[in-house]
């Protein structure tokens, strides 16, 4: 995963929000993934078809980061979520 | 409605495709087997029995397999299979026991072994009442859970029998796939027939804390856990799945679950259930 890189979430895979935070579920699988407020408007983010540089785009208008901070931080989400098979690159 | 239909026996003959789902014994012995057939599905517990379970959940046929009683397809069908036909009519279904005290349930939940069965008992032998020993189905009233009372008896090992249990303690015939006995409820012990609100849901650790240690979940935390600890029969069928999901966050959103380790060890039981009673009340039990 690059800051050039589309993602897409399969179809399998649900999403809900409780209290603060939000779960990604594969069901199917049985694998989960618990997210904060900032990683779950990262992946909202990453849902809606924009390169990962584009996602840090929307992300510093929400955020006080610097771009650097934010760059590493949505990288290393996405790297995590296609471990887990929440994510495939699009 | 649940309509079950006791078949005559019949050999369990070759199915004609690949499961979609197994659930497994810890030595990865084949435990269940899901199957579809046509539109319904066929559970196989082999050299036991096939149950089919329409499409709605509402209908189940056992066939026996050669040889085993009827009373083990019985129990079959009570503790494993019906909770999966539930699912399928949209219920919702845990693995996980359930007592009354106070007026309220208290629920433990946890996979096999973790001790749902023994701290139910426990509870039910002390002067208060269990709604099931696994298989809790809970329906929605208002903003509030209901438990529902499930068969009056209670599965256990051994070890917990004689450490609960007085002798004389009717119960079930004996099954031919576990050694677990199956005890009656009645006098010794004892049963809550009517529906009681879902007051705490308690996870059950493994059992490495040295004294009785309650935390809360997070909502985020007690969703996870309430996953992980339901039954669903077809997990392909998106819609279901998706509606499986929205009715989990909306009871995952209420401020009652718990983890809950204790030492497992008979002699400290009453210690364990005071420590919960008293945590339950602390927390605002009503009648």
């Amino acid at each position: 995963m690059n800051l050039q890189s589309k993602v897409a979430i399969p179809e399998e895979v649900m999403t809900r929000r409780v209290g603060d935070e939000t779960v990604i579920l594969d069901l199917a699988t049985g694998t989960y993934f618990g997210l904060d407020r900032v990683g779950a408007d990262m992946w909202q983010l990453m849902g809606e078809g924009r390169t990962l540089a584009e996602v840090c785009d929307a992300m510093q208008a929400l955020y006080e980061a610097t771009r650097e901070q934010l760059e590493r931080d949505v990288v290393e989400l996405a790297e995590k979520l296609r471990a887990q098979g929440l994510i495939r690159a699009a | 409605m649940d309509e079950f239909a006791l078949e005559p026996a019949r050999a369990q003959a070759p199915m004609a495709g690949a499961p979609f789902h197994v659930w497994v014994f810890p030595d990865s012995t084949p435990w269940t087997e899901f199957h579809r057939s046509g539109r319904n599905y066929l559970l196989r517990f082999p050299e036991l029995a096939d149950f089919e379970v329409a499409r709605d959940g509402r209908t189940v046929r056992a066939w026996p397999a050669p040889g085993v009683t009827e009373e083990t397809v019985r129990h079959l069908y009570l503790n494993q299979v019906l909770p999966l036909a539930q699912s399928r009519q949209g219920k919702i279904v845990f693995h996980a026991s359930a007592v009354e005290v106070g007026g309220a349930a208290l629920a433990f939940a946890g996979e096999s072994g973790r001790g749902k069965s023994t701290l139910a008992a426990s509870f039910a032998v002390s002067g208060a009442r269990f709604l099931t020993d696994d298989g809790l189905l809970l329906e929605p009233r208002g903003a509030e859970w209901l438990v529902r009372p499930s068969h009056p008896s209670i599965r256990l090992w051994e070890d917990s029998q004689e450490a609960l249990i007085v002798a004389g303690t009717p119960t079930a015939p004996p099954v031919s796939y576990t050694s677990k006995a199956r005890f009656l409820a009645g006098e010794r012990v004892r049963f809550c027939s009517e529906p009681r609100r879902l007051h705490r849901m308690y996870f059950l650790g493994a059992g490495a804390a040295g004294a009785p240690r309650i935390a809360p979940l997070r909502p985020a935390e007690a969703l996870i856990e309430l996953v992980g600890h339901s039954f669903l029969l077809d997990i392909e069928e998106r819609e279901q799945l998706a509606a499986h999901f929205d009715e989990l966050s909306r009871l995952a959103a209420a401020p009652i679950y718990f983890r809950l380790d204790f030492p497992r060890r008979y002699a400290e039981l009453a210690g364990v259930r005071a420590a919960i009673e008293a945590h339950a009340r602390a927390e605002g039990v009503t009648a």
